[in-house]
């Protein structure tokens, strides 16, 4: 049973709640990236250096949480079957990996948050398939969902065909075709899905993405509303930052789903959170996914909110409010200041910090748009981009467009 | 032991007096001082006589002054005005550069005429001028007349120099003439200016009659017509920001303003070039001191707008032409706030339109000019009987004629690099070859370049062929070139040079 229902709305921000069987999920939501394999084995919750804290955190490892309960930071992830060959594994492991959907292993047994799994369809068609140390396979709709399937999702998409900016026209338009192709030989198999299905779309504004939804409708059998559960924008991840292209291209999106009739589906942006986030949800996205948490912690870098980051030695633990900072345990670990501490230790709770300073954002958000009032959403997105002087103008853009106009026709007699 | 610091009066007097740079600041000062006294009207007359000696008389109906004010007015740094224009007290010390000041006032039933002789030649004589005070009774409502004569103001009171439409100008762009404080304050009050010059000065119009309220040009904001986007302008009504600094305290940014094209901005009494007058004008008592037009951005041209942001916390120089607090907490959150509040300007749909329509009108101006450029070219075409190649591309069009009326070889581009040395290549009889197409032959060894992969020239015409001669002379990239133009050949290198063909369009297409 899968349900979209929005609760609340602020301008185009809507607060939703998406449920899918006995799991229910509040947006907007940023789905955090998760390898839940990374080579290893079960005792180490399948490895991957940070990746394998991360789980820890997920899977409440006290030793490693500090006997914290962060599962607030887990209501919702995303794994990517690309991600499974990662680590150069041999085809034995791979096979056994996914003899057990991720919730039958004990260590994830407890997980009750929902579990996305994407295609990789941008990293699959990069390579050419999956590929491991000792084995190469061809990945095509069928056998991508086969995968996805094996991993006991809650949520799974289409293999799609991400394009890319500099792709020449007919490049996309093949693309496109491949993607609708998936998609429809998706929906054929909907029935195998015991959960939602989404369907990828791609472009980075209106003509664009009108061509990608009427190659989609023409390859399917049915209305897109009753083979799909939900819409993922896709390709965006090369434009990530442009904010500018983001918000058109969201915003474009979510137009071309209103003249469909397709706006009760959920929009879920693939591979973008950050400091564009409260800029998208302000033009109707629902939920999103990335590694970004992650990859800053990896390069050293400790999130002061959506838009700063700092090396983690400059970090100022007293000015964060988020759970891990606040606890002396973690605050050791950032500082390297215990025992035997692994790299992957202090990393680890770097990540969980980013994750929370982003997952908070979104918290607020969520709050805002429950009061139902456009204009604290415009004070709320002022007040975040008000010391970046780069980013500032798109955010003030879309309130004068969307929200609120600074200076309003009328306003011209003076005092 | 304790010493108390000495101060020399003589050179402090000297040094504020010399302060003022433009001798129009004795008009900013004098409207200040009115505006302070609460008058609602002030005259000022400058008069020249055949000598070019100035005397400025500036008279109001404001409050009047009493023996103490009027210390302050002659003293130095001694202002008994807290919250006002003038509350430094170094305005006044401008008169000190004259021949002599008379000033009677009236206050509460009681005139004082003053007079102060020679100040400025008994400053530059070590001495310190004094002034004398004779007090009457009277039943006059209260009043000031300031007499100034002999004012040392260098060129700016040069009658050559000195005209109503400089000093209109000056006083609403540089003095409380162009306050914009009547958008925002309670406790605005009007008054009323007049300015004459004698006829000796400039007598091309009757006196200046204004007040001190800036205003901006009209609105404009949709005009028809074609090109009209210069005429547009829209006005940003007045708008109070707060910030609060760190300590606590907040500051107010009283900011008003209008975005306008060229012909709109004209309009306006502006004080030097519009690169110079336009943006974003930080104010104190809504007097412009200095713009900040970083305010704006680097995707916008400031001389767009035309905003003023007042800040009773700017502190200012003697001479109120510059900002003092510069590098404090004050500025940094003033601009700050700034750079927000035109950020948003920037956004407004009216001056995207703006912007738009003066790309628009930009690109049509552009094909105008095109269209009288096409008729010139097609005038030209027909007076020269047809194609002379002048680029590459027409080469490549002389070259497909020359193939296809009968040339003993076919030759067609297969490839073409605008840029590379190797520009061309060339199917010829379906072998390819790399060729070099140019207009003149001698432009190529112009620009001295490298011959190694050149196998073929294709030109219109040889072109210079003293230059080509020139270049024999000496190696050319280090080896030997002759050019055989009975054979239509270069030759290059030393003893087993190689042969490049040169093919000229010119002598085989009609």
């Amino acid at each position: 049973m899968v349900s979209f229902d929005v609760v609340a709305e602020a301008g185009e921000a809507r607060r939703g709640q998406l449920q899918i069987n006995d799991r229910t999920l509040e947006t907007p939501h940023l789905f955090p990236v998760i390898n839940f394999y990374g080579g290893g084995n079960e005792g180490a919750l399948f490895g991957g250096g940070v990746h394998r804290t991360v789980k820890e955190f997920l899977a409440h490892d006290n030793e490693v949480t500090g006997g914290e309960d962060y599962s607030d930071l887990f209501h919702g992830v995303m794994t990517s079957i690309s991600s499974l060959a990662d680590y150069g594994i041999r085809e034995k492991k791979l096979e056994w990996y996914l003899n057990n959907e991720i919730r039958e292993w004990d260590c994830f047994s407890d997980y009750d948050g929902m579990i996305f799994a994407d295609s990789g369809g941008y990293k699959i068609l990069k390579q050419g398939g999956l590929e491991g140390k000792d084995f190469e396979k061809d990945i095509d709709q069928d056998k991508a969902l086969d995968i996805q399937l094996a991993l006991g999702p809650d949520i799974v998409v289409n293999l799609d065909h991400p394009i890319h900016p500099d792709d020449e026209f007919e490049e996309r338009i093949e693309k496109m075709e491949q993607t609708a192709a998936n998609a429809a030989r998706f929906a054929e198999r909907r029935d195998e899905v015991d959960g939602a299905c989404y369907l990828t779309v791609h472009g980075y504004y209106e003509a664009m993405l009108e061509r990608s939804f009427d190659l989609i409708e023409d390859e399917l059998a049915e209305p897109i509303p009753e083979a799909f559960d939900g819409i993922a924008l896709g390709s965006l991840v090369p434009r990530k930052d442009n904010v500018e292209v983001l918000v058109e291209a969201v915003s474009d999106c979510k137009r071309e789903m209103q003249q469909r009739g397709y706006d009760e589906l959920p929009l879920h942006v693939l591979g973008i959170s950050g400091n564009a986030m409260p800029l998208l949800v302000a033009v109707g996205a629902d939920t999103f996914d990335s590694a970004s948490y992650l990859h800053q912690a990896i390069n050293g870098k400790y999130c002061v909110n959506l838009f700063e980051t700092v090396p983690i030695d400059e970090a100022n633990f007293d000015s964060c409010e988020c759970r891990v900072c606040n606890d002396d345990f973690h605050r050791a670990r950032m500082r390297n200041e215990m025992e035997d501490l692994y790299q992957k230790d202090i990393l680890g709770s770097v990540a969980a910090h980013n994750l929370a300073v982003q997952q908070r954002e979104l918290r607020k958000f969520r709050q805002l748009i429950a009061e139902g009032d456009k204009e604290r959403v415009a004070e709320y997105l002022e007040e975040a981009v008000k010391d970046q002087k780069g980013f500032r103008k798109f955010a003030y853009q879309l309130i004068n467009e969307r929200i609120n106009p600074y200076f309003e026709e009328t306003d011209t007699t003076y005092a | 032991m304790h010493k108390t610091p000495q101060v020399n009066e003589v050179n402090e007097f000297i040094e504020i007096a010399s302060d003022f740079e433009d001798p129009l600041e004795v008009i900013r000062e004098a409207l200040s001082n009115s505006y302070d006294a609460d008058a609602t009207q002030v005259d000022i007359n400058i008069e020249q006589d055949e000598e070019g000696r100035n005397t400025l008389v500036i008279e109001d109906d404001g409050h009047g002054m009493d023996e103490d004010d009027l210390s302050s007015f002659f003293d130095l740094g001694n202002s008994n005005k807290d919250d006002a224009i003038g509350y430094k007290g170094h305005g006044t010390k401008i008169y000190y550069k004259s021949d002599e000041i008379r000033v009677e006032t009236v206050k509460d039933g009681t005139r004082i005429e003053s007079v102060m002789n020679q100040p400025w030649a008994k400053l530059n004589n070590r001495e310190l001028p004094t002034y004398s005070i004779e007090k009457t009774d009277t039943d006059e409502p209260s009043r000031t007349r300031i007499e100034v004569h002999g004012f040392r103001a260098g060129q700016g009171f040069d009658p050559q120099k000195l005209t109503y439409n400089k000093i209109e100008h000056y006083i609403k762009w540089k003095t409380i003439g162009g306050s914009t404080a009547w958008h925002f304050t309670d406790d605005f009050h009007r008054m009323d200016i007049t300015v004459e010059l004698s006829s000796t000065i400039d007598d091309t119009r009757d006196q200046i009659q204004t007040d001190n309220r800036l205003e901006f040009s009209p609105e404009n904001r949709d005009p028809d017509g074609e090109l009209v986007a210069e005429m547009m302008c829209k006005h940003y009504p007045p708008r109070e920001l707060t910030v609060a600094l760190d300590d606590g305290r907040e500051l107010t940014i009283e900011v008003v303003g209008m975005v306008g094209g060229k012909e709109a901005r004209n309009e306006l009494p502006t004080y030097g070039k519009h690169s110079a007058q336009f943006g974003i004008w930080l104010a104190k008592d809504h007097i412009k001191v200095e713009r900040y037009n970083d305010a704006i951005g680097a995707d916008n041209e400031f001389f767009h707008f035309f905003f003023v942001a007042n800040c009773q916390e700017l502190e200012l120089s003697a001479n109120r032409e510059k900002i003092r607090n510069k590098s404090g907490d004050v500025y940094q959150a003033i601009t700050d706030e700034l750079d927000r509040f035109m950020t948003k300007v920037c956004q407004d749909s009216w001056y995207q339109k703006y912007i738009e329509r003066r790309k628009l009108e930009d690109k049509k101006r552009s094909i105008r000019s095109q269209e009288s450029t096409l008729e010139e070219r097609r005038q030209r075409t027909e007076e020269q009987g047809g194609l002379s190649p002048s680029n590459s591309a027409e080469v490549i069009a002389m070259l497909e004629r020359y193939s296809a009326n009968g040339a003993p070889e076919t030759i067609k581009i297969a490839d073409f690099q605008m840029d590379d040395e190797v520009n061309a290549i060339l199917d010829t009889e379906g072998e390819l070859e790399n060729a070099s197409l140019q207009v003149k032959l001698s432009d190529f060894f112009e620009d001295e370049t490298p011959l190694n992969h050149i196998d073929r020239f294709v030109c219109w015409k040889l072109g210079d062929l003293d230059s080509l001669s020139q270049v024999e002379r000496s190696p050319y990239m280090g080896k030997p070139i002759r050019f055989d133009f009975q054979e239509n050949v270069i030759r290059y290198g030393g003893e087993n040079p190689r042969t490049i063909p040169v093919l000229e369009l010119a002598e085989k297409v009609s």
